[in-house]
């Protein structure tokens, strides 16, 4: 080979800066956050996957194996197509309860840090191999390229560089579960690289070297046979278990899961990956096999070479190795930068801190970064050892099964996670320990020194004695693996907690947690407490944090609500410090308290959760959960206030119509408990429960300043195994009814008054009489001009006391209308005459003048009596209703056949709202006690007995203010013609 | 869920089934391409069944 030294260190430099230069744009936005963010990014970076052995790896398999190289590719490719049952669930639960690795969801999951522990030391042995194998592929192209006697430390310079970068672009979050866009965008960019680089080799391969695929097909059924037929082909059942490693490193292996899972991206883009990632995978394998064939043509010297670099000896041309070199480099880096994010992760949570707690560290933050960068450093400087003590002594396909064996380990524990509900701790240790003693026996220590490898064949296995040493150490490993897990999980008793965290995270479980009550009662006594854990402003920070994320006050004391808090924080936490210390600060320093009542479940939680299953659901599961939801719908939606509390006093239901008679929304009270209520809620509440009586009928309540009378009915929720305790509540709203009823009273009271008036007037009218009678005789009786006068004077008092009395009877008397009597002309001037008589008899308001512009001779046919009413009701109203010195007219004119009648006020006009319900009864504008709301709808009853119409104008056309009654009656068609013209002022 | 099941069924047949990919490596009866094409139906076949489960979703 022909580079120079420089030349290389210049393009392998140069490459690594167009990455950091590639994130520095992202980070400042000069690429659209819309392009970084796009779901082929997601696809593109899970190409992480296709690290140095998809470049060089793959090769030699192919060269070794033939088709057998394609199990790296269809293994991962198989765990994509199962994503919805097998990826979904696992990115559900590591979203959920914040866990950033293998290690943390073990560790939640078997609640036991020594489980995160164990998975933790396994992953770091595991990996090792792997990271060696990415220096590995550098040390030993630089050395094909330049020649160079000292490949390590050069390999060592661009080991830096990519711990530079990693600490810059993946470090800079305290939180490993977040979402970082720079670091996401630039492996895309990487896997972008790796694949046109592949691509324009395969395609050098089929059209440069072969003279295009008719051309290939004809050397592979000629000359190229010879050779193909040399390569021995794997044995279906080492085939399959190589797929099956395969499989389990898709979603176990560090970085895989790191990009999966612990990058917070959407549903819609992991199950997108299900085909996009295959497609990727796809090509990138496809100029494998051209590129193998090709240099077999060529005749390249796979000996000298070394059959996995047998790339870089399809030309002698630089432009070609250089796309081979930065192929390898842009899959080396990758794979190293998300590896050491991943394992410095998992080892700050489930080694650092769990053997140095950071209680009372003064700068939790900062202290936390720094570690995880040293660790970044740490794991890739691991790497680069690795490979100069060990790696170096072994091919790749070596290397990696190693690794590759070490990650399945946890394939048995993985499954029974999720699908196992019995598996517990102790099988789990138990079994992570005898899988991984036979891996490490037969893989991993024979890769240190020229131990051969230590496999003991369990009776009955001997048939794989002469079997290739990877095949029997994955089988014999997985076997003792997974007969350890079932047994000691069957034998073994599991705990409370473990049962617990079972159900959270098995696919077909909903978790029911219980209504403990908490210690703390609030947002900011969360503070207080975990200030003595994690100091005043790291408290602070996350108690903010955990609220802004649920949207709740710091104030709200709802023991739910204190609940998803505790959850909110320990999920956080989780996420900054792994969960086994998370479990441990939360379960010391924001305690449950004990005693009292059996806790219930959660009711409320579980169908929070059920909610959110509901499109997981099938089958019989999904027909009871469109029950459950349409009954639920049934009491949201009753037409009467309904609330149902817990055993324990906490509220469980709170349905829309009470909502919308407290002006309380269920979602700010559910869960609180009783006495937490908004006043008056929490003694009226109080008071149905607490007596022995089921029913309390139209207790006064102030609500918006007025008085409402409810009624409330309560029944028991029976205790027993299935049906968990309580009580309902229904609660009725009677103030209309309770109105009803004192205006009937009223009435009442009203009629027997009118009675008595019409009685006295009869009885004023005699005597009356007698004194008009008398006048008229003293007229007869002298001449004297004065007496004359006062009689006359005396006259025309009596005439008036008996238009009184005359107008006080018929009003008394006109409340009725019989039905069937025929209506009489009634002259409509005279009748508001009559009315504005008697409303002056009020000796209320005198100072409104009123303006009856009623021309004579206009009659309707109608009830007199009834009519009358209906102008003194209008006219009282208009009086009301005008400020001093205000005038009322009254207008009327004939319109085709009908009779206009229209009662004009200059007052202060009614509100829109109030004016569409205005002839509904109790509807008044007038202040409390003035007014009873009855007098237009009278008025409206009396217009539609005559068959005539009522209308509205507030403010009438033409005017800045007031109202206008416009009232339609039929005319009288013989006296209906207007003869003079109006009176303004009579 | 009933596309799911469709998945299952085909990831674990085709995990049982894929030594046949592999025999025609050295065969010249068959093209070379012959992996990849199978391969490729498979990912357009799971590209279909993701429509029909966004539908389904919906």
């Amino acid at each position: 080979m022909n580079a120079s030294l420089g030349g290389l260190l210049a393009l392998g430099s140069g490459y690594l800066l167009l990455l950091f230069l590639g994130a520095l744009a992202i980070e400042r936005q000069w690429i659209p956050t819309r392009i970084a963010r796009h779901p082929v990014v997601y696809t593109l970076a899970l190409g992480v996957y296709a690290s140095a052995w998809a470049i060089y790896g793959s090769l030699e398999l192919a060269g070794n194996a033939g088709y057998g190289y394609l199990a790296y590719y269809l293994g991962v490719a198989g765990a994509f197509l199962l994503a919805p049952v097998l990826l979904v669930p696992i990115q559900r639960m590591t979203r959920t309860y914040q866990l950033a690795s293998l290690a943390d969801l073990f560790a939640f999951r078997f609640r036991s840090r020594w489980v995160g522990t164990l998975i933790t030391l396994i992953s770091l042995l595991a990996v090792l191999p792997l990271l060696a194998l990415q220096v590995q592929t550098l040390g030993d192209t630089i050395a094909l390229l330049t020649g160079t006697a000292r490949p390590a430390l050069l390999a060592l310079l661009f080991c830096a560089l990519i711990a530079l970068f990693a600490i810059l672009f993946g470090a800079r979050h305290t939180r490993l579960h977040a979402r970082h866009d720079t670091l996401l965008a630039v492996i895309a960019l990487e896997s972008l690289v790796k694949l046109t680089a592949m691509l324009t080799l395969g395609a050098f391969a089929l059209f440069v070297v072969f003279d295009g695929p008719a051309d290939l097909q004809a050397w592979l059924d000629g000359p190229g046979r010879a050779a193909q037929l040399g390569i021995a082909q794997l044995d279906p059942a080492q085939w399959r278990t190589l797929l099956l490693l395969f499989f389990a490193a898709a979603f176990l292996m560090p970085h895989m899961f790191h990009i999966t899972f612990a990058e917070t991206l959407s549903r819609r883009t992991l199950l997108q990956a299900a085909w996009s990632l295959p497609l990727f995978l796809l090509l990138m394998a496809l100029p494998v096999p051209l590129i193998l064939w090709a240099s077999q043509r060529l005749g390249v010297d796979a000996g000298g070479l070394g059959t996995a670099y047998l790339a870089y000896g399809l030309s002698e041309s630089l432009w070609l190795q250089g796309v081979v070199f930065i192929a390898g480099l842009a899959a080396t880096s990758g794979t190293m930068i998300i590896i050491s994010l991943a394992l410095s992760g998992m080892i700050l949570n489930h080694l650092v801190l769990v053997a140095h707690p950071p209680v009372d560290q003064p700068d939790l933050y900062r202290w936390l970064r720094w570690l995880r960068r040293a660790l970044i450093v740490a794991v890739i400087l691991g790497g680069w050892l690795f490979y100069r003590l060990v790696g170096v002594n072994h091919d790749l396909t070596t290397l990696g099964l190693a690794a590759f064996i070490g990650i399945a380990q946890f394939l048995p524990g993985m499954l029974a996670l999720l699908y196992w509900p019995g598996a517990n701790r102790k099988g789990m240790v138990s079994g992570l320990t005898a899988g991984g003693l036979v891996w490490l026996a037969g893989t991993w220590v024979p890769l240190l020194s020229d131990i051969p490898a230590l496999v003991l064949l369990p009776p009955g296995l001997e048939v794989l004695a002469g079997e290739p040493v990877w095949y029997v150490v994955t089988l014999v490993s997985l076997a003792a693996n997974i007969l350890t897990l079932i047994l000691v999980s069957l034998i073994t008793p599991t705990s409370a907690g473990e049962r617990a965290a079972a159900e959270a995270c098995s696919v077909d479980a909903v978790i029911r947690p219980k209504r403990l009550p908490l210690v703390a009662g609030n947002g900011e006594e969360f503070k207080h407490h975990l200030a003595r854990a994690l100091g005043e402003e790291v408290a602070s920070r996350e108690v903010d944090r955990a609220l802004t994320d649920l949207g709740l006050s710091p104030l709200d004391g709802r023991p739910y609500a204190l609940r998803r808090l505790r959850d909110r924080i320990q999920a956080n936490l989780s996420g900054l410090m792994g969960p086994s210390v998370a479990q441990d600060i939360v379960d010391r320093y924001l305690p449950y308290r004990r005693g009292g009542l059996e806790p219930n479940d959660d009711v409320q939680f579980v169908e929070s959760r059920l909610e959110a299953y509901r499109t997981r659901l099938t089958g019989l599961a999904r027909e009871l959960d469109g029950l459950r939801r349409y009954h639920r719908r049934i009491l949201t939606r009753l037409p009467v206030g309904l609330c149902a509390f817990g055993a324990d006093d906490e509220l469980l239901m709170w349905n829309d119509a009470l909502a919308e008679l407290s002006g309380i929304e269920g979602n700010s009270v559910i869960g609180a408990r009783r006495d937490g209520l908004p006043p008056p809620w929490e003694a009226l509440l109080g008071r149905v429960l607490l007596e022995h009586h089921d029913h309390l009928y139209k207790q006064p309540v102030t609500l918006d300043g007025t008085t409402r009378y409810l009624s409330l009915h309560k029944a028991a929720l029976e205790v027993d195994e299935e049906v968990r305790g309580g009580t309902v509540i229904l609660v009725e709203d009677h103030s209309e009814m309770k109105w009803l009823e004192d205006e009937l009273v009223h009435a009442a009271r009203l009629a027997s008054i009118g009675q008595l008036a019409a009685g006295v007037a009869h009885e004023i009218g005699n005597p009356v009489t007698g004194i008009s009678s008398l006048a008229q005789n003293l007229r007869y009786d002298t001449d004297d001009p004065e007496v004359l006068e006062s009689a006359t004077q005396i006259q025309q008092l009596t005439d008036r006391i008996t238009r009184i009395v005359e107008s006080l009877v018929g009003f008394a008397h006109g409340g009725r209308h019989v039905t069937g009597q025929p209506f009489a002309p009634v002259p409509l001037a005279n009748l508001i005459d009559e009315a504005l008589h008697l409303i002056h008899l009020a000796r209320s308001r005198e100072d409104i003048h009123y303006h009856n512009r009623c021309p004579a001779g206009l009659e309707v046919k109608g009830d007199a009596q009834r009519l009358l009413q209906v102008m003194v009701n209008l006219l009282g109203n208009a009086r009301d209703a005008s400020a001093p010195g205000g005038e009322v007219t009254i207008d009327a004119a004939p319109q085709d056949g009908w009779l206009h009648v229209t009662v004009t006020d200059q007052g202060h006009g009614i509100d829109e709202w109030v004016r569409d319900h205005l002839f509904e009864p109790f509807t008044t504008t007038k202040p409390p006690g003035e007014g009873t709301g009855l007098g237009l709808p009278l008025v409206y009853s009396i217009i539609a007995e005559h068959g005539g119409q009522i209308d509205i104008d507030s403010p009438p056309p033409g005017q800045a203010k007031g109202t206008r009654i416009n009232l339609w009656l039929p005319l009288n068609p013989e006296h209906g013609e207007c003869t003079d013209e109006p009176d303004p002022d009579r | 869920m009933y596309v799911y099941r469709i998945m299952l069924f085909l990831v674990f047949g085709g995990y049982l089934l894929s030594p046949l990919l592999m025999s025609g490596w050295a065969s010249p009866e068959v093209a070379w391409y012959r992996p990849f094409v199978i391969w490729g139906v498979l990912i357009a076949l799971t590209l279909w069944l993701e429509q029909k489960r966004k539908l389904d979703e919906r």
